[in-house]
């Protein structure tokens, strides 16, 4: 019989959608963001060893030549390319702002004493509009590599 | 924000139906129970709680204390937010098209019984980050004769962190304390910045060792949700980038403090005497007799509007 119930999210919190419910925390939501586009690189690393690895015993040239035939046009492996290179803009810009904010305490505001509305120092910071700059940029550049890559 | 500030002035629906995730110890299993309830203007979750508690089921078990904010044991999740449930307006979570509230107890906390959570972990997570001030001079430690000193903006560098309440919302918010155990948490690594920023404490080299070896403040990657349920804004997330670069500057040899050095108390200057006029007393007030009954004002010192 449990005498006590563990309520521990666990790894769920990382991607259960509490940044949503949780008021004026887009923090969390780019936090939510980094984890995802993280496991998605991780993927594509191995994915890219592997293809790279087995196709390349036939040499740089016809390697070269497969990967363009594969990435031109829309199919399954050029869209998988695609939402790689998306990842890595994400994880690379939010990356910088993370380095900025966590490593030397940039953007994060000074600490003070509370007044209304009570929105904490770290929260006004512009760390905050580093995030909608981030979310932003990562999609222009995402929907430009996308214009080249398919409609060039 | 925190709070809804405006919430309080609108009317919540007639009838709110508060969803409750129970759990029975000796029944060992947890279920969830859905109350109607009639509401009124500026009724709070934990008055909502106590309604169910007093009228309908008495069963039902949550902690609570102050009713106002200040003892931080009422903490919550209301709607999937941790929050205080005596800060809570129904009204802010509960609209007309959806009166539905979601009472669950702390995510992150072991659950003892319905909405009351066990908070040993949590203290002694606290109690790992030496929460007091530490000083070198082991004599006037135990035997203070002095007093220290300490200037204004020393003061603001740390006085924010001193509001928390100990709730534990921060930690239930957190989404690296759920996944990991042996992370202090927002508010146990809060307090150590307080007590390394605070002017007046000495220990700064046995709190950064330890915190090293611990690695909990490495652990943190900025989510900021314990700053945004904090209902006391103490903002936990500044706190532990802060003392992430106290430890990064503190490996690169550059941290450097200025400690707070112990003073004679402070005397009342003889200057001061006689007192401004708005400080003595008024003519004709007769204090002895006044302490034996209800204060007596001569008519002539009433002010007139
Ligand atoms: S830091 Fe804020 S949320 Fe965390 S325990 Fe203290 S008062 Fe509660
Ligand atoms: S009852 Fe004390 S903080 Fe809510």
């Amino acid at each position: 019989m449990k005498r006590i119930l563990e309520n521990r999210l666990g790894i769920w919190a990382s991607f259960k959608l509490m940044g949503a419910t949780l008021n004026n925390n887009p923090e969390r939501i780019a936090f939510i963001l980094h984890r995802i586009t993280g496991i998605i690189l991780v993927g594509f690393i191995f994915a890219h060893i592997v293809s790279t690895n087995s196709l390349a015993r036939n040499g740089w040239e016809s390697w070269v030549a497969v990967e363009v035939e594969h990435l031109r046009g829309i199919n399954p492996i050029s869209i998988a390319f695609f939402i790689a290179i998306g990842a890595a803009v994400y994880h690379g810009l939010n990356g910088i702002r993370l380095l900025l904010v966590e490593a030397l305490a940039l953007w994060i505001g000074k600490p003070e004493r509370p007044k209304p509305p009570y929105v904490a120092p770290s929260l006004k910071g512009f760390q905050r509009k580093a995030i909608y700059a981030v979310f932003v940029l990562s999609i222009i550049i995402w929907a430009a590599i996308g214009y080249v890559m398919f409609f060039w | 924000m925190p709070v809804d500030l405006k919430a309080v002035t609108r009317r919540p629906p007639e009838v709110v139906k508060v969803r409750v995730k129970r759990f029975h110890p000796e029944k060992g299993q947890g279920w969830w129970q859905t109350y109607e309830i009639k509401t009124y203007r500026g009724m709070t979750v934990l008055d909502a709680l106590l309604k169910i508690k007093a009228e309908v089921d008495h069963t039902l078990v949550f902690r609570y204390s102050c009713r106002m904010g200040v003892c931080g044991s009422c903490g919550v999740v209301v709607n999937g937010e941790p929050r205080l449930s005596c800060q809570t307006q129904i009204s802010e979570k509960a609209t007309p098209e959806r009166p539905e509230v979601v009472v669950e107890p702390l995510y992150n906390f072991p659950v003892l019984r319905d909405l009351t959570t066990d908070f040993t972990e949590f203290f002694e997570k606290h109690r790992k980050v030496r929460p007091y001030l530490i000083r070198l001079d082991k004599q006037e430690r135990e035997n203070p004769a002095l007093e220290y000193e300490q200037r204004p903006e020393e003061l603001e560098a740390f006085y924010e962190y001193t509001l928390c309440i100990s709730c534990g919302l921060c930690d239930a918010a957190c989404p690296v304390y759920a996944s990991n155990p042996r992370f202090l948490g927002p508010q146990a690594l809060a307090y150590a910045y307080r007590y390394l920023a605070d002017s007046r404490d000495e220990g700064w080299r046995l709190r950064l060792e330890e915190l090293e070896r611990d690695g909990s403040v490495y652990r943190c990657h900025f989510a900021a949700s314990c700053s945004s349920v904090c209902p006391k804004v103490v903002d936990p997330a500044g706190a532990i980038q802060r003392l992430r670069r106290a430890l990064l500057a503190y490996n690169l040899r550059l941290f450097k403090k200025r400690t707070a050095k112990n003073v004679e108390p402070m005397k009342v200057s003889a200057e001061r005497w006689p007192l401004p006029p708005e400080a003595r007393l008024m003519e004709g007030v007769d204090l002895e007799a006044q302490e034996k009954g209800a204060p007596v004002i001569p008519k002539e010192k009433l002010l007139e509007d």
